[in-house]
């Protein structure tokens, strides 16, 4: 079973590597939806694993394909609509790494959780690949730090809540279900109100231009 | 169960105002803050209520009690208050929707027993009181609530985390359970001080503290001070509730230092300070940065800590509602372009002075006197020289907030003219006055918390 846990958790590092060099939203907003399904069959697999708790898990998979996989994508996807002509269009203005920078950075990142993982808390948690949700974890943050555009910054923001999804799966064995039920309504909540917000902004962009660090100051 | 759900009150009455501001937001937030006041003091003669569910002790009745109060002036401040802000984002009765479930939220993180509903608490407060920041629509307050919810929720995460390491060495995630028995090993430490660091962002304490001054900055008036007052506090009873579950050495030394760090950054940081929301802003972090210390020493420390909490909440939440008043005459928050205050506005300005006053640390207030129990727990075990540093960060932060605050009211030619007085500065005042107040109840905090010190 290790093996599929791997496999998956090299499938999610792979998903965000190349979140990280595509500049355009929507089809970042497509990968996240990739990932978090991703993650649903990681919840069933650890299910099937688990006898004891798996109606919880299969249910917390469930909930994590309406919620993550599809509730999410379909309101950012819909706020991209209503924003804008042509959605499809839409990117990243000016990102702040190339293709080539951004891949090498994540490449970075990676080794930086594997070694940090090892050197570390593999001694005190003794699971092999637990790197992982934490390399993922620092691939979220560097999304979120090289772009400007907000969806990005949410999906990065996401990415993050992913990657402790696996840790608490893989490396502890998950949360109690009413904590996970919780989180992933706050997550939904987020995810609505933070999309209100970027409509809003992005309005405000539009007809005042980027606001300045000096006019949050003033 | 059904016993305690007189505990469950002040949640139930907060929702129960979110629900009736669907028809009538003013009328139904007023009952709903009055009842939640009512529960809260109801709450402090009640036994502790701790049944798997729910853990209220002490030091969770004075928290909630410091929400229902600031609850009670921010809704009664926002009754006339909103009707000066131009260019609304939405209606009030979606401001009086999301300011009455964000009251539950936070009535909610410091009811449970259960660190992970905490956090779902405590990230909650993020969801329901992003849009309040942006009520009044520019790029500006619009840019702040993004940063707030980017900045706030990634900190958060990190506290996720440090939950799931708890219960990964620990196999609970029950307050009362580990209070009982926890594991000694190094997964359990790192938990508790990621918990911290986590906490820490919403808490405004250093270095994830960015968001706060933004916030504060450009949030209208009864936002900053709901924020400034109780939300900050509510973040920093997550961090206490994790150093009682774990008291080593360790933790207390990391979270002392996190303090001491806060406090001087903030109060340096105040000194070139020229909007004047922003310098109340690095106040709340300097005062955020005492209360940890005070946490992290424990005993007389926790007193003190507990005070600062209630008389800040209250001191506080008078301040932000005064800069409104200001803000509305002088439509500007630089510092250098508000002057004579004294003579424009008699009544806000000498409350501002005193409340200035009463923030920094100035005797008579309890803030005062919470100080002086931090101090002497701090004397106590790391001597008088770190003390003395301690002394003269805040001295710094008093000196800045009270010199440019006097400014704006005793500077400016004597031909203003008088601008009429408004009936919310009230609100102000009474909060100024119960913030004096609290001096007189240390002992009675004392009984609650004898469990804790």
């Amino acid at each position: 079973m290790n093996h599929t846990f791997e496999i998956l958790g090299f499938l999610l590092i792979v998903f965000t590597l190349v979140m990280q060099w595509e500049q355009h939203v929507r089809r970042i907003i497509i990968l996240f939806a990739a990932s978090s399904f991703v993650i649903a069959l990681f919840l069933v697999l650890l299910g099937l694993n688990r006898p004891s708790e798996e109606y919880m898990l299969f249910i917390l998979a469930g909930l994590t394909i309406i919620v993550r996989g599809i509730t999410i994508p379909v309101v950012m996807n819909r706020a991209l609509n209503r924003l804008h002509n042509k959605p499809w269009r839409v990117r990243e203005a000016k990102p702040l790494l190339g293709v080539g920078g951004s891949i090498l950075l994540s490449l970075v990142f990676i080794a930086i959780g594997y070694f940090l993982y090892q050197n570390s808390l593999y001694s005190i948690l003794k699971v092999r690949s637990g790197s992982v949700p934490f390399a993922l974890f620092l691939q979220a943050s560097l999304l979120i730090i090289t772009h400007r555009h907000a969806y990005i910054q949410m999906i990065g923001f996401l990415v993050m809540e992913n990657a402790v999804v696996m840790l608490s799966g893989w490396v502890f064995g998950g949360l109690p279900f009413i904590v996970e039920a919780g989180v992933i309504l706050d997550l939904l909540g987020l995810v609505v109100i933070s999309s209100l917000i970027i409509r809003v902004r992005e309005h405000t962009i539009m007809k005042d231009g980027n606001t300045m660090e000096t006019e949050l100051r003033r | 169960m059904d016993q305690h759900i007189i505990y469950l009150l002040p949640i139930i009455f907060s929702l129960s105002g979110a629900l009736i501001s669907l028809f009538a937001d003013r009328a139904g937030s007023v009952a709903a803050s009055v009842l939640s006041l009512a529960s809260a003091i109801y709450l402090l003669f009640q036994p502790v209520c701790i049944d798997g569910y729910l853990y209220i002790d002490g030091f969770s009745k004075i928290l909630i009690l410091t929400i229902a109060l600031v609850y009670i002036s921010t809704v009664f401040y926002s009754l006339t208050y909103l009707k000066h802000i131009e260019n609304l984002l939405f209606q009030h009765r979606l401001y009086y929707i999301l300011l009455n479930i964000f009251v539950a939220t936070m009535f909610f993180s410091v009811s449970m027993d259960n660190l992970g509903l905490i956090w779902v608490g405590v990230e909650a407060t993020t969801v329901s009181s992003a849009l309040l920041i942006a009520t009044e629509n520019n790029n500006v307050t619009v840019e702040s609530a993004w940063r707030y919810v980017i900045i706030v929720s990634t900190g958060l995460i990190i506290s996720l985390i440090a939950v799931t390491f708890i219960y990964g060495s620990a196999g609970t995630l029950s307050l009362h359970a580990l209070l009982q028995h926890h594991p000694d090993n190094r997964v359990f430490l790192i938990g508790i001080m990621l918990g911290i660091v986590g906490f820490g962002t919403k808490a405004g304490i250093f270095p994830m503290h960015t968001w706060l001054p933004d916030v504060h900055g450009k949030a209208p008036a009864p936002v900053s001070a709901i924020f400034s007052a109780v939300l900050l506090p509510v973040a920093l009873y997550a961090i206490a509730r994790l150093m009682f579950i774990f008291p080593s050495e360790t933790v207390q030394l990391f979270a002392f230092v996190l303090g001491i760090l806060t406090v001087a950054v903030a109060a340096l940081i105040m000194t070139v300070q020229t909007n004047y929301k922003r310098m109340f802003a690095y106040s709340s972090m300097e005062n955020m940065g005492m209360i940890l210390i005070g946490l992290s020493l424990g005993g007389y420390g926790l007193l003190g800590a507990v005070i600062i909490i209630l008389s800040h909440g209250l001191a506080k939440s008078s301040v932000f509602f005064l800069t409104g008043d200001i803000l509305s005459i002088s439509h500007t928050t630089n510092m250098q372009q508000v002057n004579g205050l004294i003579r424009r506005l008699p009544r806000a300005a000498s409350a501002l002075f005193l409340a200035a006053m009463a923030v920094t640390g100035a005797p008579p207030f309890a803030i005062f006197v919470g100080e002086l129990f931090i101090f002497a727990a701090m004397i106590a075990k790391f001597g008088w020289l770190l003390a003395l540093v301690v002394i003269l960060l805040l001295a710094v932060a008093f000196i800045s907030v009270n010199f440019k605050t006097g400014k704006m009211i005793f500077t400016g030619k004597n031909d203003l003219k008088r601008e009429r007085s408004r009936t919310e500065t009230w609100v102000a005042i009474v909060n100024l006055v119960l913030s004096f107040l609290v001096i007189f109840f240390i002992p009675y905090f004392e009984t609650l918390l004898k469990n804790l010190l």
